[in-house]
């Protein structure tokens, strides 16, 4: 217990994030305080481990920074069609810049053509989903993975290539989806869209990172005995046989429902599972580091991770709720939605509790300020989450964006956050420069935080006031539209539809401030930037802001 | 951290666990079902099988095929559920709640995930006299047609907005093509524009063919008809 401590601490950086003077006094913590206390903080500069963790950061910059780099490329793509996605919803008929300019350019007829064709809400919706998941939160859930390996486990990346071959066949799967989904290629299954053959070449590329990982892990010097090596090894190993296992099952002739039950199943893993494991990785590994403490409770962060782990595979049925699968599937999913209060509270009195008395570093530190806010989401997605699967709930949040609003908590919320922060730690030690621009990193911090939350409150509060239309068929529509089909119209009309239409202005600030953030990964890459030293802050420690 | 055999073991448990549960016991369940053969007394051959397997070859095979492609399953659910999830059946969309037997052909059962369009799990459903009805309907509307056939499916997918204002389902203009007014208008023919009309592509008559196919209203044993069914 206390090992993992010690060792945290001995791998603090040498050049902390936080510039304050470390307390001389600990946190009240239940593991053997006083031997924490009597234990140096602040090493000398340029110690053996230092040196030492320079050499593998240089090791493993290749292949982090292309994942990084390929990572918020997607990232631009799916903001991108999530906004003509949203628009499309909004206004069928709605095209992208102006007409004149279709006319002017000669080709007006075909650009048209594979305007309608290509991109209606149908075909959009899926392509932003998987740009979303497979290429921005994926690639970079596996840069931060990689180098924290790398850091916790002492081990330097000795053939780096292997791991860029897989970045790329990762992307390429990945552009070979979204682009056969845009030309209708779908095989029905939310969440897993993608046509087999780009799913094929992911799982390449993921066998030569994953297996490389592991086999990281196994030659590793040290461990550090550390609640993010738990996360990452769970991460790492249960995603190829979610991913792997719904590509074998979905594509083999199954009796009807079972590929969508099958399909449920695979979103457990995919989101509780890979997202959220290696999230909770970095923010285990980014929180304690940066105000330069240990965590509160390794035994409340061991539960968490346990019952995280076995819980997140079982909770997912709740998306069939009322459906034509045996019931039983979903009695045990609300089951194990309302157990995993238990790893959920655990997570967050332990990360509250971590930075209670630090919190005003967030006002300085980027890393904090992203991560410790992801993580705040991640208690409101998985709390969502638990509140969802409640039956009483679930007859009003059925078949409405509810879900889609539980989905962007955990994926823009929660995981994206939790990688800005994570990328902006690792950067700088990558490319030998700091960031550029203070002011960036503001910009970018409140167009993600505000325009996220947008979309996300819209997506929920839509689709809470359209299942309370949807549920009552009392609506009588005639008055006001006489004889509808199927009398829906009142849930179109008084359906918060008016809603949910607006979450294009929350990808409209969302995709700004990604655009920045793209440009300041673009300079870092080019080695513009603060001389290296000195980390970037959001503000002067002891300013006012 | 647990020791590394702790972690694979613990980590390698959940993932059986979550297998076994949730894929392994429904399969085990679900796998041996069949279609409903219902036999009268002293026939020669079935009077009822449900449901019926489709062959490859047929057209509403492809028109399910086109109706995955523009993704149409993301707004419109064919699922019906029991009374006390939602008013479903009240809302006419079904006579009883669907159940696994339901889908058995079907390569990917399209159970939907959102309302943002009604549901279609019964969409081609005919009363006794063979026409296709609106149910739980004002029987005044002069806008609807007397029955959905595919006339009026075309019409819905070339505009949407046309019948319904507040409509927000996308403009299918793709699936139909223009073309010269030969020997007179086509009854087929969803608009007449200069002289030309839109005329329904191959995949829009397949589209429509699979819409009008759909109809799991045929009673099942694990799933009754409820005593009243709510139709005019």
């Amino acid at each position: 217990m206390t090992d993992s401590q010690t060792i945290l601490l001995a791998t603090l950086p040498s050049a902390p994030q936080t510039p304050a003077p470390v307390k001389a006094v600990l946190p009240p913590s239940s593991i053997a305080p006083a031997k924490i206390a009597a234990k140096p903080v602040v090493e000398p500069k340029h110690s053996n481990e230092s040196i030492e963790r320079s050499l593998i950061d240089q090791s493993a910059r290749g292949p982090v920074l292309t994942f990084f780099s390929t990572a918020i490329f997607w990232l631009l793509v799916s903001t991108v069609l999530g906004y003509i996605a949203s628009k499309r919803l909004h206004e069928p008929e709605f095209i992208i810049g102006p007409e004149w300019l279709y006319k002017a350019v000669g080709i007006d007829g075909l650009l048209r053509s594979i305007w309608d064709n290509c991109f209606t809400y149908g075909r959009v919706w899926p392509a932003y989903n998987t740009a979303l998941i497979y290429g921005w939160c994926s690639l970079a859930g596996m840069g931060v993975a990689t180098w924290l390996i790398g850091r916790l486990c002492r081990v330097s990346i000795t053939s780096p290539a292997v791991l860029q071959l897989g970045a790329w066949f990762w992307n390429i799967g990945v552009a070979v989806g979204v682009i056969m989904l845009l030309g209708g290629n779908n095989t029905g299954l939310e969440y897993f869209e993608l046509h087999r053959g780009a799913r094929i070449l992911m799982f390449i590329g993921y066998l030569f990172i994953g297996v490389w990982g592991l086999i990281l892990f196994r030659y590793k010097r040290t461990v550090a005995p550390y609640i993010s090596v738990s996360y990452l090894v769970a991460g790492f190993f249960l995603f190829p046989w979610f991913f792997g296992a719904a590509d074998l099952l979905t594509s083999a002739a199954m009796p009807g429902v079972m590929k969508n039950i099958v399909n449920a199943w695979y979103q457990g893993g995919l989101f509780n599972l890979w997202f959220g494991c290696i999230g909770l990785a970095s923010a285990y590994y980014f929180i304690p580091k940066v105000i330069n403490q240990p965590i509160y409770s390794y035994n409340l962060a061991k539960i968490g991770f346990w019952g995280w782990v076995f819980l997140g595979g079982l909770t997912a049925m709740t998306k069939l709720n009322g459906g034509p699968v045996p019931a039983y599937l979903i009695t045990i999913s609300i089951a194990a939605s309302i157990l995993s209060i238990i790893p959920i509270a655990c997570l967050t009195v332990n990360i509250g509790r971590t930075m209670l008395g630090h919190t005003e570093k967030m006002a300085y530190s980027p890393t904090l300020r992203f991560t410790y806010v992801g993580t705040v989401f991640f208690a409101i997605a998985a709390g969502l989450g638990v509140l969802g699967a409640l039956r009483g709930v679930d007859s009003f949040t059925h078949f409405t964006t509810w879900d889609y609003g539980v989905k962007h908590t955990l994926l823009m919320g929660f995981f994206s956050m939790v990688m800005f922060g994570a990328i902006y730690y690792i950067t700088p030690r990558l490319v030998g420069c700091e960031w550029l621009s203070r002011t960036f990193i503001k910009l970018h911090f409140l167009g993600t935080a505000y325009g996220g939350a947008t979309i996300i409150a819209l997506f929920l509060f839509g689709g809470l006031s359209a299942g309370f239309a949807l549920h009552d068929s009392a609506v009588d529509p005639s008055a006001a539209n006489p004889g509808r089909e199927f009398i829906f119209t009142n849930v179109l009309q008084n359906g918060g539809w008016q809603h949910i239409v607006r979450t294009y202005i929350g990808y409209v600030f969302f995709g700004l401030a990604q655009i920045i953030f793209a440009i300041h990964f673009t300079f870092m890459r080019l080695r513009i930037g603060q001389p290296a030293g000195e980390p970037t802050l959001m503000a002067n420690p002891g300013e006012a802001h | 951290m647990d020791k590394p055999s702790t972690l694979f073991t613990g980590i390698f448990g959940a993932f059986i666990v979550s297998t076994g549960a949730m894929v392994l016991l429904p399969h085990s369940q679900l796998s041996g079902l069949q279609s409903q053969v219902t036999w009268d007394e002293g026939a020669k051959s079935p009077s009822n099988v449900y449901p019926v397997k489709i062959e490859h070859s047929m057209g509403h095979r492809h028109g399910e095929r086109v109706y995955v492609e523009n993704g149409c399953f993301y707004c419109h659910t064919q699922q019906i559920r029991d009374p006390q999830f939602g008013p479903d059946i009240e809302r006419g969309w079904g006579a009883r709640r669907t159940v696994a037997r339901d889908y058995i052909y079907q390569d990917t059962p399209l159970l939907g995930f959102t309302r943002m369009g009604p549901d279609l799990a019964n969409y081609g459903w005919r009363d006794t006299d063979g026409k296709r009805y609106w149910r739980n309907e004002q029987a005044s509307d002069t806008a609807k047609p007397a029955v959905r056939d595919e006339l009026f499916i075309f019409k819905h997918l070339f505009n949407p907005r046309e019948r319904v204002n507040a409509s927000n389902c996308p403009s299918y203009t793709t699936l139909f093509e223009l073309r010269e007014i030969g020997a007179g208008v086509s009854p087929d023919a969803v608009k007449v524009e200069n002289g030309k009309q839109w005329l329904p592509t191959t995949s829009a008559r397949n589209l429509a063919a699979y819409l009008l196919s759909l109809d799991r209203s045929q009673e099942l044993k694990e799933a009754p008809l409820p005593k009243k069914e709510a139709k005019k």
